[in-house]
């Protein structure tokens, strides 16, 4: 081997490890990107995923450093709240307290203590802004003429009085100057330039308050100027379009931009378009032939760009190769490549993120992409860079040289304006003097030490800081309500448990398990108003049974399970034997209504086709003006015509497999008995039944449907991935009846009686209608039985949609119950709708424990209610656990995204619904073309109060811990306060909240709950959040009209 | 009761109700006084009903009375008798009006019974509903327009409150950018468009739609231009109609304007306003006949419009888009009937058209759940296919058709190039030769503004 090939190969090694280091890089950088996938399967997680080893408190201002979103609600919205009563003023205060501990007791001169300034700059809004905007309110507004409306009358006078003074005696010419009064001897004179000085004597008490004032600014100014410039904390952008956008106003992303998000939209696409995208091997290489093609768009940015790309065919560069080579040119150094990848991948983040999705999860769309498709959209991504920042630095700044020199160029991008930070400081203390009455005199002798604690103190105290101690606050009112009112009514049905000497249970009139869903609370709440006898359950809504289910009219298996679950066994439902010959007329005629629906609707779109549609589209104004103006009706029409045309058909579930092995071939679709029994002692232990089962037993699974909305698949079960749970449902009952799964679980000590028949049933949570599975299976002895239990839920579910109505405005608070079922119904098919519903807004409480604490308690909708019953767990706490490691997350999951869309709509969340468009089949765009936005949209947490979650577990504060310790995942969360955990004690009603690492008795403020004699009791007439109320049926009144 | 006074009351209804409705929305803000949703609503529901109710009851009393002309006089607003101008406000009901402004009110009707819920609690929705008055106003002024002069005030109407309901999300860059992008083509289509009115002033000494078609009535008019003077006036109008329609070479703001809340998306470019261009030809159908040249332009320029839209609309990957160039294709078919002569046909297409298209637009955002639906009905995947005329051209050239395509034709970038660089090029050339003027007369520094530095202070409330 000649020395020259051991050279030229040790370079290779260098570049390849050069080029494997970026692709570590890459990777890293892509776990920044949002999680979520293809939006006709929306499941639920914490926007902040990437940032949950940090605590939350810490995360947030992180995540937010990186993604430019606000970490909590804008300041005003929490005073908002303060002003409303939903943050307490003892509620800031003690989390102050705790928050500053022993600091909050310094004394800091003549501000008090450290605590009361930071009271005092809670108590009002302080105003800040551009240095302009502050130059325009002290010359244009009254605000040197006038105290701030909320000075107390007293400090006012006060502060007026003194300087008053202060000028009579000192300044007004009467003693001589003396050295260190000059300088305010040169202030005053300014002033009395400007007021009538001869006249002091008969000065009106306005003109001493505007004269108090402008003295007071100035001296506030004055003294600012002592304080060292404090060095600004914006993130030093390593971008270069950053550093063009700050010089010139101009932004290349737009530029590259327009490019990349059609490119990537038709690289991406589901199958929307008619033409799809003639592709090469990846990405990268269909936008080589495509845009290395002659006559190529005229833009005058984009010249050159044909040659590279031929430039890259011809000498086969890869993408990380062209990615280096990018960086070089772009005079990226190694040190800050990691930063520069970052940012440069976040820019498009939506983009970025579904392809990272798309790529990583190929098993979830149709069209997946290959592996490595990031790198390679990163690799055109800066190709296109490279020609955009090019273009507007020579138009707008007329750089022609290297742009790897370009940021020096432009030179020091952010000098400190420190006569903006003089402005800002002045203003912010000239405020605070107003409000917690500090005298200009005071000020005026504080020497340049004080100056600076001042100003540090102040500074100290951020807005982002005020708006952390808001938060808490926030969550210290609900969840001090919230414990207040556990407390009060476990205490009384512990007492009443205490009291009772038999232990002999009546068997309930009929069970019913739901999911663990906040939007199911009110249900069961209602179920068990109208019959207290019978018995309601929470648990994860897949029930134990994770399947790919297809339907009888459904093209693809999908799965009907928590996301992080792959199921093994395939579920499919079919026609029944002696309907099969109806069935598949219904299919043909199904297959050739859609065929034509789709190819009409396709056709409409072309030259030929349109023509024709468009000549009879006069007709397409009758169902136009039919959907839009009796949207209710409307969507009966097809139903009925259906009903005419094909007889109803019934349906089985194919669920026993005869094969050993699940799998989607015929024979070994399905499950074997005991993989049933299984799942349905796993759903039965979880729930705690203590073998008292009824003659009924219901299992009931929840999905919604709505009309425009593109988000539809978000307010399905989330237990489900997004999918809904009837299914689960069904299978579930069919399995627990099967006399062999019956045996099987009664080996295993839970009997289930003879005469106990499971019922699968479907919730639609959007238009509040229930539908029931497999009644003709239902034995003739339990008819009745049944007749009273749908007569009950029929009750329930209006009177559910009664108590979902008072959120929404557009439907009247004297609603009767028929009426809000109507409107509920109308709005699940209304076109025009944005509110189908409100899905999972509000939600702030989870609790895991017995039903009976937390029976009769009003929770407002905003609880999740997992069943568990600690008698019936072993020592291991295995039922525990197990519920925990599918609640905790799941819940949270839910939660903390409804936190972040809350928080900063636009930033983390979806933005406003209206401007919605749907491209590519995976994501909706703002208006023609934007970033791919994921996240929730606005309509969707408008009414949500963004709280984390707060869990409520019926165990002991030793049984959590040792989870913890186990449970890495668990721990994590409860660790880092992305949720927030408290126990009851069933032994002793007691409860311990889990506080900065530690359990601790909580204490309750209040003796009473308010008390109703149902639900309709408490929510009638009020819009707003409900505090909680025992509901107590001995002082019922019947509500509505039916 | 007369049946001339039955015709000018409802007449004035037709045109008074839609007006009445900009006052009572535009007036009480402007007094600082909010309307709450619900009075809106039951203002627009009102001003629709009685207008569609009022041209219903003038399309069955022509009927009954066989009448196909009926004008309606409202005076004359502006005289200036030394420049033989009169601003002449007149309103004409004919063949070709009465189903437009039929069309017009019961498509509004549609999209502001839709917006009444689909805009709930959005705090732009009284400005929504104020430019949609003005919308309707406009709709209504230009399809009933007895002059060319009234016509205008329509078509600017339109113009305005659609460049308007573009931008409505106002506190995003993007639709404001797309706002005045549409703004600055309707302005190049209204500049032709004035430029015709006044030849037509000057050529036939009115701006009367009656005096210049002569004596027959739509679309039986016969035109008292010569066939230069013809050419002329008409290739302005095509020039306004193409602005406004959205043809070759000015496609582009169309895919830009989806920036707007689904129904006015809706309104533009699936129904109304999208087809005021077409409108407009079809009003000077007359003068289309006199030029053989004239009419082959437009027919050539539909043609290439219908063939453009329809090869983009294939490629493109969201909803909005694909539907507003599937319009395109239509609204160029439609053009080129107008110049093929067949008028009748082409008015039947723009209603049938924009009924249809209205309610795709207002499906859009149901497209998922429509997909899955159809997916569920067949059985599979939704299959795509190649056209057969795609088929038949050779891969190489289906590749560069595709990135064709996809660039939207290129239409935007040779505007940008070829209209508008060189158009800034001159003004930044003008600009500098100024500049170097005052500075030599102030000697140093003329200009305060180029010393004011854009402020990139950070305000830690607004962004962390």
């Amino acid at each position: 081997m000649t020395k020259s090939t051991l050279l030229r190969k040790q370079a290779k090694a260098q570049v390849s490890g050069k080029l494997e280091q970026l692709r570590v890089v890459i990777e890293h950088a892509s776990h920044l990107l949002p999680g979520q996938g293809p939006i006709t399967a929306f499941v639920h997680h914490n926007t902040l995923h990437a940032f949950e080893d940090l605590p939350f408190e810490q995360a947030v201002v992180e995540g937010g450093k990186t993604f430019g979103c606000h970490p909590y609600l804008p300041e005003n919205r929490y005073r908002e709240k303060l002003a409303r009563n939903r943050i307490r003023p003892e509620d800031i205060e003690a989390v102050l307290i705790d928050d500053l501990g022993p600091r909050a007791d310094e004394l800091l001169g003549f501000l008090g203590t450290r605590f009361h300034l930071r009271m005092g700059m809670l108590a009002h809004p302080l105003q800040t802004g551009p240095a302009a905007e502050l130059r325009w309110v002290v010359a244009e507004t009254d605000a040197l003429h006038r105290f701030r409306e909320e000075t107390p009358r007293t400090v006012r006078d006060r502060l007026v009085d003194i300087t008053r003074r202060w000028v009579m005696r000192d300044l007004r010419n009467g003693s001589q100057p003396e050295n260190c009064d000059l300088r305010i001897r040169e202030l005053v004179n300014k002033l009395f330039d400007r007021f009538d000085k001869p006249q002091v004597e008969s000065w009106e008490e306005a003109t001493w308050e505007a004269f108090c004032l402008h003295l007071l600014w100035l001296i506030c100014r004055d003294g600012v100027q002592k304080v060292a410039v404090a060095k600004q904390s914006k993130p030093p952008s390593v971008r270069h379009r950053d550093w063009l956008l700050d010089a010139t106003g101009e932004d290349s992303d737009l530029l590259t931009h327009d490019v990349m998000i059609r490119f990537c939209a038709a690289f991406l696409d589901q199958g929307f378009s008619s033409w799809p995208l003639p592709r090469c091997e990846g990405f990268f290489n269909t936008f080589v032939e495509q845009y290395g093609q002659t006559f190529g768009p005229p833009n005058r940015w984009q010249r050159g760009l044909r040659r590279q790309l031929v430039r890259i065919r011809n000498e086969s560069t890869t993408p990380l190769e062209s990615i280096a080579e990018s960086l070089e040119y772009l005079g990226v150094l190694e040190e800050e490549q990691e930063e520069f990848v970052t940012q440069t991948l976040l820019a498009l983040s939506g983009y970025a993120g579904m392809i990272w999705q798309v790529e990583s999860n190929s098993d979830r769309v149709a069209h997946p992409a290959p592996e490595g498709t990031l790198i390679e959209f990163l690799a055109i991504r800066l190709l296109l860079d490279r020609f955009a920042i090019g273009n507007v630095s020579r138009k707008s700044l007329g750089y022609t040289g290297p742009l790897s020199e370009l940021r020096e160029h432009i030179g020091k991008r952010t000098e400190i304006d420190s006569e903006a930070q003089v402005e800002q400081r002045a203003f912010l203390v000239f405020q605070l003097s107003q409000l917690l009455g500090w005298d200009s005199e005071t000020l005026y002798q504080l020497p340049a030490e004080g100056w600076s604690t001042l100003v540090r103190e102040i500074e100290a105290f951020s807005g982002l800081e005020r708006r952390r101690i808001y938060h808490l606050a926030f969550e210290r009112q609900y969840r001090n309500q919230t414990l207040d009112a556990v407390a009060i009514h476990s205490r009384r049905v512990w007492k009443d448990s205490q009291s009772k000497t038999t232990s002999e249970r009546l068997r309930p009139i009929f069970q019913i398990v739901c999911c663990i869903d906040d939007r199911e609370e009110s249900f069961r709440r209602h179920l068990e108003e109208v019959d207290p006898q019978c018995e309601t359950f929470g648990a994860a809504g897949f029930f134990a049974i994770a399947m790919y289910y297809r339907g009888v009219a459904e093209a693809h298996y999908t799965p009907l399970c928590p996301a992080i679950i792959k199921p093994k066994q395939y579920v499919d439902e079919d026609v029944v034997y002696s309907f099969e010959k109806a069935g598949e007329q219904r299919r043909r005629r199904q297959r050739l209504i859609g065929t034509v629906t789709h190819r009409s609707h396709l056709s409409s779109r072309t030259f030929a086709g349109g023509w024709l549609a468009a000549v009879f589209g006069s007709l397409a104004s009758i169902p136009l003006v039919m959907q839009i103006i009796f949207p209710r009706a409307a969507s009966r029409i097809p139903g009925i015509f259906g009903n005419l045309f094909l007889p109803p058909v019934l349906t089985k579930l194919q669920l026993e497999r005869s094969e050993a092995l699940p799998g989607q071939e015929p024979g070994h679709i399905g499950y074997s008995v005991p993989e049933m029994a299984e799942a349905v002692e796993r759903v039965l232990r979880d729930i705690g039944i203590k073998n008292i089962f009824s003659r009924l037993f219901i299992v009931c699974g929840h999905g919604s449907s709505s009309l425009n909305n593109p988000h539809e698949s978000a307010y399905n079960c989330g237990a489900c991935a997004g999918a809904r749970g009837g299914p689960n449902a069904r299978a579930f009952a069919q399995m627990a009846n099967d006399p062999r799964v019956r045996k099987l679980v009664s080996d295993h000590g839970l009997q289930i009686p003879k005469d106990t028949v499971f019922v699968g049933a479907y919730h639609n949570t959007c238009d509040d209608s229930v539908e029931y599975f497999d009644l003709e299976l239902l034995p003739t002895t339990h008819k009745e039985d049944f007749a009273k239990v749908q007569k009950v839920i029929d009750v329930s579910r209006a009177r559910n949609a009664h108590e979902r109505c008072r959120r929404f405005q557009s439907a009247a608070l004297d609603f009767s119950l028929d009426e809000a079922l109507r409107h509920v119904e109308g709005r699940a098919n209304d076109l025009s709708q944005a509110r189908p519903e409100y899905n999972h807004a509000t939600n702030a409480l989870c609790f895991v424990g017995r039903r009976e604490w937390s029976r009769n308690l009003f929770l407002d909708r905003r609880a999740f209610l997992q069943s568990y019953d600690p008698k019936q767990d072993d020592e291991n706490l295995t039922i525990l656990t197990r519920v925990l490691q599918a609640a905790v997350p799941v819940c949270a999951g839910i939660n903390l995204e409804y936190y972040f869309s809350c928080v900063d709509s636009a930033g983390w969340g979806a933005g406003n619904k209206l401007p919605h468009n749907i491209t590519s089949l995976l994501g909706v765009m703002d208006g023609a073309a934007s970033d791919l936005r994921p996240g929730l949209y606005h309509q969707m947490i408008e009414i949500h109060e963004p709280l984390r979650l707060l869990f409520v577990i019926e165990t002991t504060p030793e049984a959590i811990l040792k989870i913890m310790e186990a449970d890495e995942g668990i721990a994590k969360l409860i660790h880092g306060h992305w949720v927030q955990l408290a126990t009851l004690d069933s032994d002793s009603a007691e409860i311990h909240l889990y506080q900065n690492g530690k359990f601790s008795l909580y204490q309750p403020t209040i003796a009473e709950l308010p008390e109703c004699g149902c639900s309709a009791d408490w929510y009638r007439g009020w819009r707003n959040h409900l505090g909680f109320a025992q509901v107590s049926p001995s002082i019922s009144k019947q509500v509505g009209k039916s | 009761m007369s049946t001339e006074t039955m015709f000018f009351v409802l007449g004035v209804a037709v045109v008074t109700s839609p007006a009445a409705l900009v006052a009572v929305l535009g007036i009480p803000p402007l007094l600082g006084r909010r309307l709450t949703e619900q009075t809106m609503n039951r203002y627009t529901y009102a001003s629709t009903v009685i207008g569609l109710l009022a041209s219903i009851a003038i399309l069955a009393i022509m009927l009954i009375a066989d009448t196909r002309f009926v004008p309606i006089e409202l005076g004359n607003w502006v005289v200036i008798p030394q420049q033989h101008f009169h601003f002449h406000l007149k309103f004409v009901f004919d063949r070709l009006s009465v189903p437009f402004v039929i069309l017009s009110f019961l498509l509004c009707g549609v999209v502001g019974a839709f917006t009444s819920r689909y805009l709930h609690r959005e705090p732009g929705y009284g400005r929504f509903y104020v430019s949609y008055s003005f919308f309707t106003l406009g709709m209504i002024i230009t399809s009933l327009a007895g002059t060319i002069e009234v016509l205008f005030l329509g078509w600017e109407l339109v113009g305005l409150s659609s460049a308007l309901l573009v931008a409505f999300f106002h506190e995003r860059p993007t639709p404001v950018r797309n706002g005045i992008r549409v703004w600055s083509v309707y302005r190049l289509a209204d500049a032709a468009f004035l430029v015709a009115a006044v030849a037509m002033h000057h050529l036939t000494g009115a701006g009367d739609f009656s005096s210049l078609m002569g004596s027959g009535h739509w679309p039986a008019g016969q035109a008292v231009l010569t066939s230069h003077q013809a050419l002329l006036v008409g290739l302005l109008l095509l020039t306004a109609a193409a602005g406004k329609s959205a043809l070759v070479p000015f496609s582009g703001w169309l895919p830009r304007a989806m920036e707007g809340p689904t129904p006015s998306s809706a309104i533009f470019y699936g129904a109304l306003s999208v087809h005021l261009g077409a409108f407009l030809l079809l009003r000077i159908s007359p003068i289309l006949e006199l030029s053989f040249a004239l009419s082959a332009t437009v027919v050539a320029i539909g043609l290439i419009t219908a063939a453009y839209a329809s090869i983009t609309a294939r490629v493109q990957t969201d909803i909005k888009c694909a539907l507003a160039f599937a319009s395109l294709t239509q609204v160029g078919i439609i053009v080129a009937e107008i110049g093929l002569g067949f008028r009748y046909i082409a008015l039947i297409h723009i209603i049938g058209h924009a009924s249809l298209r209205t309610l795709q637009l207002l499906r859009a955002p149901t497209l998922l759940h429509d997909y899955h639906t159809l997916e569920n009905a067949i059985g599979g995947h939704l299959e795509t296919e190649t056209s057969f005329l795609g088929r038949l051209v050779p891969a190489p050239l289906r590749d560069w058709f595709y990135r064709f395509a996809l660039e939207r034709g290129y239409l935007d970038s040779l505007l940008d190039e070829c209209v508008v660089h060189p158009f800034r090029r001159i003004f930044q050339w003008c600009d500098a030769r100024e500049r170097s003027w005052t500075d030599w007369l102030s000697g140093g520094q003329s200009r305060a503004s180029d010393e004011v530095k854009s402020h990139s202070e950070i305000v830690e409330e607004l962004r962390l």
